[in-house]
């Protein structure tokens, strides 16, 4: 009886907020509170650090606008398209490049160094090819998903334990049993991650030619209020953006990591 | 000492014989020119033995391993199992890998079950006759983990366990326990031909381990450093069960020193070989 | 030459890549002469590489490239400063670092080049809008690599600083700091690469500065060869960009 008095009394003295926690809430309100200081120091040219209250009720504005949500799904569409396109595209690509030596060294070279280069310089193009709407987006899209997803399924392929191959093969499975019960599930570490690299590159592509040329789109939405120098929607809409970037990017690496790990 | 030499196979099927490796040369291409990993080697295997493939690194033992596992081809000779010249990989033909081989991404059962999933069996057969095989190698318990939940020595089991599922009339075992520590490889060891005797099953043991060999095996091939040829044939006239009697008993230490004489031999050209080449490029063979 | 003898030719994958490439641009010029892909859309190559000359002495690319390159230094220069700066605090201040790590994570995953109205309205339309993008851009990669480098010193090699009674001063300077450099270079390459694609893509965007600019300039004036021309060169930057840091970093790593 008296034990449990004492567990209780234990559970109630021991520290229930972590000291990283506190930090990181201290670090956040130290922001905060510069910020706002800031914003009302009149120190800025005006609206360049806006309020927080005004940023505060910019992003309520914008999660209660139903226009708010058909252009993101309008940016969500193309992302999508992108992805499925480029995504698949690129997967067939890396798992051919990946199972050939001879065609790896011929043409992975190019996936590689070309990789690394700024894709929306291509848009002006795009727009040639495909008109001013939507497409063009998802064609840029697929261009900058493409290679980070490619190269990443190709040396996935490589790393893949070749005992694992032997010990299909010695069970005699065919080509189809082996690309989906050796091949594939040994890869999906580095396609996951592949993917994960390729959402974000194609977010970033698709944004950015939204707000080069569009009438829709949440890089539109972006590029407008910059236009009509409404600071706390343009705040607003980064940080909603930045959210949902930062999320997708996290449950995509859930849905290959987190149960990876422990089988890893 | 008598020496058997190798058996000519004409009678082979009616003295009972499961496996027969006839004439077989392999030899690889490399840079330097080629190279004869495995020559001429001829030897057969009767239904229900154990016979052990011994030799230094280096003397092609592997390459037979794969040759017999019908993984490697492009040889001369041919290769039986059962009167069936064999091609690929042989559904009688059962293989254990000396790395890791487990599936990472399977639990026990699942990995058990591969062979049988391969075949098409339904789940329920599946996972029923994998618990059977579960248990013969002492994993009862562990169905749900996975490997990387358990130790070298029990995800071994699991790769022995998995290959023993799909019933293969010969099990090829290459060097299965070389990664694993004295103890471990001992206990394994002793169930591996505790399994064997009871289900009868046909073994070709590659090892280095000539302790291993003498206590496992009806017979011994002795083979050369490269190229690898049969050095000698020994039968291990030895009572079964191998209790730890037997295991110290004087019989055992003279097989044990035999072989090893044999061994010592090829294993110091080996060693030779090694040091001309690395002084001549300065790097190391595999 | 049986085919089985031309792939094992010591050349053969690279000809084969080359190769094919040529004969891509060979099968665009004709399917354009032919008329069966448009010419106001597609350009033939021979006119984008007649362009090539055209661009370069009409349009001063090497003003063009000079400041694209002032830039990029200027970012760089920022990311090795600030990045390892900010990496090394992170490490030796642990509960900083266990704070913050993850955020900076989140924030390499983040697209921060989208700020890039935010920046204009405080930069202004100027290269210093251009050089923060780049260096935003390549941050999170240089403080992380900082990090990995410093936490990842050999235990053995702490060890032997600690038998010969090192201060903490010299155990970072003499130790942990030169065994980390080769994963902090990592990261340096890595921060300038992802500087390098926002600094050019940000000159396209807000149409102000070196290469990103022209290419942006050409499109506007309808100037289909030229942009294609532009296009190509810009790329061809990038790619020896792209090879001269990875050789750096390779020698660098070789070395240490």
């Amino acid at each position: 009886m008296a034990d449990a008095g004492r567990l209780r009394q234990a559970m109630i003295t021991s520290p229930a907020i972590s000291p990283v926690t506190l930090v990181r809430v201290t670090i956040i309100a130290a922001i905060l509170l510069g910020w706002e200081a800031l914003a009302q120091s009149g120190l800025l040219y005006r609206d360049v650090v806006p309020s927080l209250r005004s940023i505060g009720n910019a992003i309520y504005a914008l999660l209660i606008d139903p226009q708010y949500y058909w252009n993101l799904g309008v940016t969500a569409a193309e992302v999508g398209a992108a992805l499925a396109i480029g995504g698949i595209s690129a997967v067939v690509v890396g798992l051919v490049l990946g199972a050939n030596k001879f065609l790896s060294r011929a043409y992975e070279p190019y996936l590689y160094y070309l990789g690394p280069t700024p894709k929306i310089i291509f848009f002006p193009i795009m727009i040639m090819w495909f008109g001013v709407g939507p497409p063009s987006k998802v064609a840029l899209g697929v261009l900058s998903c493409f290679f980070p997803i490619a190269l990443s399924v190709a040396a996935g392929m490589r790393q893949i334990d070749p005992v694992l191959i032997r010990v299909g093969k010695s069970f005699r499975a065919n080509a189809w049993q082996m690309a989906t019960k050796v091949y594939l599930p040994a890869m999906r570490h580095p396609i996951i991650n592949g993917i994960r690299l390729g959402l974000g590159v194609a977010l970033i592509a698709t944004l950015l030619a939204e707000t080069k040329l569009s009438n829709r789109g949440i890089g539109f939405l972006i590029i407008q209020a910059y236009s009509l120098f409404d600071m706390p929607r343009m705040y607003a809409m980064l940080i909603v953006l930045f959210v949902l970037a930062i999320g997708a990017n996290a449950v995509v690496g859930r849905l290959g990591g987190l149960d990876s790990i422990k089988r890893f | 000492m008598p020496a058997a030499t190798a058996l000519r196979p004409e009678s082979a099927r009616e003295r009972g014989d499961i496996l027969e490796v006839k004439d077989v040369t392999k030899r690889f291409p490399t840079p330097e020119g080629a190279v004869t990993a495995v020559d001429d080697v001829s030897l057969s295997v009767r239904q229900g033995e154990f016979l052990a493939i011994i030799g230094p690194s280096g003397c092609g033992k592997s390459t037979l391993f794969n040759i017999v596992g019908g993984l490697l081809g492009d040889y001369e000779g041919e290769v039986s199992v059962a009167g069936e010249r064999i091609t690929g990989p042989h559904p009688s033909v059962g293989m254990v890998f000396q790395e890791e081989s487990t599936f990472p991404w399977r639990t026990v059962l699942e990995n058990v079950g591969f062979p049988l999933e391969i075949e098409g069996k339904p789940k329920a057969q599946r996972h029923d006759k994998a618990r059977h095989f579960i248990k013969m190698v002492g994993l009862d318990g562990f169905e749900n983990r996975y490997p990387n939940e358990l130790s070298g020595g029990m995800r071994q089991r699991v790769s022995l366990a998995r290959t023993l599922a799909s019933e293969p009339k010969i099990l090829l075992m290459d060097e299965p326990f070389a990664a694993l520590d004295e103890q471990t490889r001992l206990l394994l060891g002793d169930k591996v031909l505790q399994i064997q005797q009871e289900l009868k099953q046909t073994t070709l043991l590659i090892t280095h381990n000539i302790t291993e060999a003498v206590q496992l095996s009806d017979r011994i091939m002795v083979m050369t450093y490269r190229p690898g040829k049969i050095k000698r044939v020994v039968d291990i006239d030895l009572p079964r069960p191998r209790t730890s009697e037997v295991v110290g008993s004087d019989a055992f230490g003279h097989y044990v020193a035999q072989i090893w004489a044999d061994l010592r031999e090829e294993a110091s050209r080996g060693m030779s070989d090694d040091e001309s080449r690395a002084r001549a490029t300065g790097t190391r063979r595999k | 030459m049986t085919l089985a003898a031309f792939t094992r030719m010591r050349f053969a994958p690279q000809i084969v890549g080359f190769g094919s490439l040529l004969l891509a641009i060979l099968a665009f010029e004709i399917l354009i002469r032919v008329g069966l892909l448009n010419r106001f859309i597609v350009p033939m190559p021979s006119q984008i590489a007649g362009a090539f000359e055209r661009v370069i002495f009409e349009e001063q690319i090497a003003e063009r490239f000079y400041l694209t390159m002032k830039e990029c230094v200027s970012a760089a220069a920022l990311l090795a400063v600030f990045g390892v700066a900010i990496g090394t605090l992170l490490y030796k201040v642990n509960i900083l670092r266990r704070a913050t790590e993850t955020w900076v994570a989140a924030a390499a995953a983040a697209p921060t080049v989208l700020m890039y109205p935010l920046f204009l309205v405080i930069f202004g339309r100027s290269a210093l809008t251009i050089i923060m993008m780049g260096f935003v851009a390549g941050l999170p990669a240089v403080i992380l690599k900082t990090i990995e480098g410093l936490s990842g010193t050999k235990r053995v090699l702490l060890n032997v600083g600690r038998s010969f009674k090192l201060t903490p001063w010299q155990m970072f300077w003499k130790i942990q700091f030169p065994s980390a450099l080769p994963t902090i270079f990592t990261g340096f390459k890595l921060g300038l690469i992802f500087a390098l694609i926002n600094v050019v893509g940000v000159e396209f965007l807000i149409n102000f500065g070196g290469l990103g600019q022209l290419i942006n300039d050409l499109a506007e004036r309808y100037d289909l060869a030229g942009t294609y021309a532009a296009i190509c060169f810009v790329i061809l930057v990038s790619v020896v960009f792209f090879i001269v840091v990875e050789r750096a970093e390779r020698w660098l790593t070789r070395a240490a």
